[in-house]
């Protein structure tokens, strides 16, 4: 594997490109995949090499909800309206759509970089962490996903893994995915002021019974219901469903004349004291004061719990080394997790050690395959961001649409465990259809790499050489090498 | 109203008689269907169907039970949007399996949907699935209606999936250039190829129409109607993991009834003279916590119910082992007890679809010979 640099890059990440520079010392250039700082590049248009990512579509976390509190009570203003003409609404709500379409750009972002960025090991690792602490897409929160994938997740990278967990958990977008923002303790002020005006509010223990399962802990830790509900006693309070953060925020500070903070810091820390439960918890063993500062020392401890590395050690391994991942090499990672307490630069850098070393291959997702293919074959798909709201892509689907065929976006929405590591899990007709399709329609982008290119420089098998072989045409030529088990297995 | 009903209530004991000790088939070839409908996320059995006859349903859940439930008998209502299914019991061909469950109280969707489609006490505990090891022993074929081929299919040896693509300009090569992929790759994947391979377009349905639930229950329906066609279809409805705003009468959960209901009625309609040969049955994870949380959702629990329907089923009963919902008599005070254990209720659709006897069912297909047998209740 490590004697192939081209090999190495699609373990790693996505491989390299028919113009791309081959590093010439492959420990100099993990180097720079794990501690680099790179800017985001894309296409403007279709042909156009890569480019610096414009500012303008950087959208920041309170741009976003302003177009999130846009699109829904401007959309419904206009729906309601009695004023403006039948014939007139639909336009103007497809111009409210077209306008507050930040996920579009996300999307563009999450191809281009994947197909041009020079940060592969940090897109892949991206990509995990996305996973693992999933938020499942669609409506309002499609608003903040993309802040939530580069800024929480990407930005924190070369931080430490209980850093990327309280960030995770007070993100509106995972307050709002896992019901926290509905939550209200139940000795609250929000509580017995609900009482009174005759509503039921009360705690959802949703959020709480995750980040100890999925996110942290997870079951082996042999927690009980009474853990969960003294999670979820600690996290509420903190949220607002991402379409009404804005109108959140105004209310408060109408309503309450002592509220102190600005819009900005009310997003950074998403915490309504009214609702919050006052008291102490007690999760695992240890107790937590009322404030919203209790909910930073529950995710500390949950970082720091054995069970926490060893879990995330193992999932490493699984989505980097695959399902033959030893045990040894999980220590490995799980002895860098441990000495460094959750550095995440070293947890990534044990890990790709790991890899270097292993013998094992891990089946690739779908849209790992796919970003692998366009990148290698230099097939030229993008329709560029200026292009954003037409439809010539070269691929005939929207790069959204194309995700969710895949079965394996994360602007869908989905179950909060993420998308399987386990190959079985990805393997249908249906599936190697839609990969079989793909191919073809990546071969009418233009690529750079024929079939029997791309088998000579990943070194493919005799097997898969001699299928490739065999076919009469380039098209299946091409399709077979991608869709041989030597591509889709790496 | 319904005009007949059969209500079992009472004790556990003596439920559920134990099976014949005969080997093998009881039937000589296979004729009934299977559909399971998977409802992922916890379906609410207590809102889909209320206990109305239990005074603490009202004690427990101030907001979370129907206005206008239809009554079924003095203790079970259905949810009003379950209007096909409850014509369906009128007619004598549904019944409801009321607090039960899976014996699985970890109340994690992940673990709890494992057990439910491995069928293995033990979460992540095999690599294939009950309904494909039944289809296995009976030699039958099956599809899944998703992306993905769900675990609960896998172990027979002939299965498939189906959902339509929506890609544009996007085609299959030759089966030729097929087969050279397929070369390349051994186990699974190349077992899933040589199918791509070897179906016909129309085998494989028709591409790019509509890939929800209803529109996946009625293509079920189609395939299941032919004669060779497969005998199994899976199809799953999502989003039942409803913690915040679930509806009583109106909301995400009683739309997810009718999802459900109208699931009940395309396949129906779809499979025509072979729903006298079917049985159609629902299966969720888990059950959701009696009393309602603070964001008017309920959270993940423990019993639930399961509803059937389908021309196999002869009379309706709903049939029960009530627990009582009073908070000594829940399941660690918060959760409704399961006291009949779903595996039963499956290893009776399987006799009555594929003809394996339930001692065959319960030591091969869930490794379980202690599992009590249903079929009488359910289909005698």
């Amino acid at each position: 594997m490590y004697d192939n640099r081209h090999q190495w890059a699609r373990k790693i990440g996505f491989g390299f490109g028919p113009e791309a520079d081959l590093p010439s010392n492959l420990e100099v250039w993990n180097h720079t995949q794990l501690h680099n700082k790179f800017s985001v590049i894309g296409v403007s248009n279709r042909g156009a090499g890569p480019i610096p990512w414009p500012s303008e579509y950087n959208y920041s976390l309170e741009d976003r909800l302003k177009k999130a509190d846009i699109y829904t009570h401007e959309i419904k203003r206009i729906e309601k309206s009695k004023t403006i003409k039948k014939e007139d609404k639909k336009r103007l709500i497809k111009n409210v759509r077209d306008e507050t379409d930040v996920s579009k750009l996300d999307i563009y972002r999450f191809w281009n970089s994947a197909i041009y960025g020079e940060d592969m090991f940090q897109q892949r690792l991206t990509h995990f962490w996305t996973n693992h602490f999933t938020v499942g897409g669609s409506g309002r929160r499609n608003f903040v996903l993309g802040d939530f994938i580069y800024r929480v997740i990407h930005g924190n990278l070369n931080s430490s893994f209980d850093q990327l967990l309280y960030e995770v958990t007070t993100h509106i977008g995972m307050l709002d995915y896992l019901d926290n923002a509905d939550s209200v303790g139940e000795k609250s002020k929000a509580f017995y002021a609900a009482k009174t005006r005759g509503k039921t509010v009360g705690l959802n223990d949703n959020l709480g019974r995750e980040l100890l399962e999925l996110h942290t802990v997870s079951l082996a830790r042999g927690y009980t219901e009474k853990d969960i509900r003294g999670a979820a006693k600690v996290l509420a309070g903190w949220g607002v469903n991402a379409d009404n953060v804005i109108r959140k925020y105004q209310k408060e500070r109408k309503t309450k004349p002592g509220w102190p903070v600005s819009l900005t810091d009310f997003i950074a820390e998403p915490y309504i004291r009214d609702r919050a439960e006052p008291g102490y918890k007690t999760v695992l063993g240890q107790k937590f004061s009322s404030g919203a500062h209790a909910l930073r020392n529950l995710t500390d401890m949950l970082a720091s719990d054995d069970h926490t590395a060893r879990y995330l050690s193992k999932k490493l391994a699984l989505h980097f080394v695959g399902e033959g991942a030893t045990d040894e090499e999980i220590q490995i990672i799980y002895g860098a997790w441990r000495k460094s307490k959750g550095d995440l630069n070293k947890v990534h850098k044990a890990t790709l050690e790991v890899i270097k070393n292993t013998r094992s291959k891990k089946f690739l997702w779908p849209t790992t395959w796919m970003f692998q293919a366009i990148r290698i074959s230099g097939a030229d798909v993008m329709p560029g961001f200026n292009m954003k709201f037409t439809k010539k892509s070269e691929l005939s689907n929207e790069p959204r649409e194309i995700l969710k065929e895949l079965g394996n976006s994360f602007w869908t929405q989905r179950q909060p465990d993420g998308y399987s590591e386990i190959k079985e899990n990805w393997i249908s007709t249906e599936h190697l259809d839609r990969r079989i399709k793909m191919a073809s329609k990546i071969f009418t982008a233009k690529p750079k790499r024929s079939g029997e290119e791309i088998a000579e420089i990943l070194d493919f098998s005799d097997r898969s050489k001699r299928s490739i072989k065999m076919a009469s045409d380039k098209r299946s030529k091409f399709i077979i090498a991608l869709c041989s088990a030597d591509f889709m297995e790496v | 109203m319904l005009t007949r009903r059969h209500f079992l209530s009472g004790t556990g004991a003596g439920l559920f008689l134990s099976g014949y000790p005969v080997h093998g088939f009881t039937k000589e070839a296979v004729s009934g269907r299977i559909v399971v409908l998977l409802l992922e996320g916890g379906m609410d059995g207590l809102l889909a169907v209320p206990p109305i006859g239990d005074d603490n349903l009202l004690k427990q859940r101030k907001a979370l039970v129907a206005s206008k439930a239809l009554k079924i008998n003095p203790l079970f209502a259905l949810h009003p949007n379950f209007k096909t299914f409850s014509k369906m019991l009128a007619n004598e061909e549904a019944s409801i399996i009321h607090a039960t469950s899976f014996p699985y109280t970890g109340r994690s969707h992940f673990e709890g949907q494992n057990v439910l489609q491995g069928g293995l006490l033990n979460p992540f505990s095999s690599k294939t699935g009950w309904l494909g090891r039944a289809m296995g022993i009976a030699k039958i074929t099956g599809k899944a209606m998703s992306l993905q081929a769900p675990l609960i299919i896998k172990g027979a040896t002939d299965y498939d999936n189906f959902y339509p693509e929506h890609l544009r300009n996007a085609r299959l090569p030759s089966a030729e250039v097929l087969k050279l992929i397929q070369d390349t790759h051994e186990g699974s994947i190349a077992r899933a190829i040589d199918k791509l391979r070897r179906s016909s377009k129309s085998m494989r349905g028709r591409r790019g129409s509509a890939r929800d639930p209803l529109s996946l229950a009625s293509e079920a329906g189609r395939s299941l109607r032919e004669v060779d066609g497969p005998k199994v279809a899976v199809i799953t409805i999502p989003q039942f993991d409803d913690h915040a705003e679930i509806g009583s009468d109106t909301g995400h959960h009683p739309e997810l009834f009718t999802l459900i209901d109208n699931a009940f009625d395309n396949l129906r309609n779809n499979l025509q003279e072979q729903w006298a040969n079917t049985i159609v049955l629902t299966m969720t994870e888990f059950g959701r916590t009696v009393k309602e949380n603070g964001s008017a959702g309920t959270d993940h629990g423990y019993g639930s119910v399961g509803l059937l329907a389908g021309g196999l089923i002869k009379r309706s009963s709903v049939i029960a082992n009530w627990p009582g919902l009073s908070t000594g008599e829940l399941y660690e005070k918060r959760d409704l007890y399961a006291t009949i254990d779903y595996r039963s209720v499956c290893a009776a659709c399987i006799e009555a679809a594929f003809g394996l006897d339930h001692d065959v069912i319960a030591e091969e297909v869930f490794q379980d010979k202690n599992i009590p047998r249903a079929y009488t209740h359910i289909f005698g």
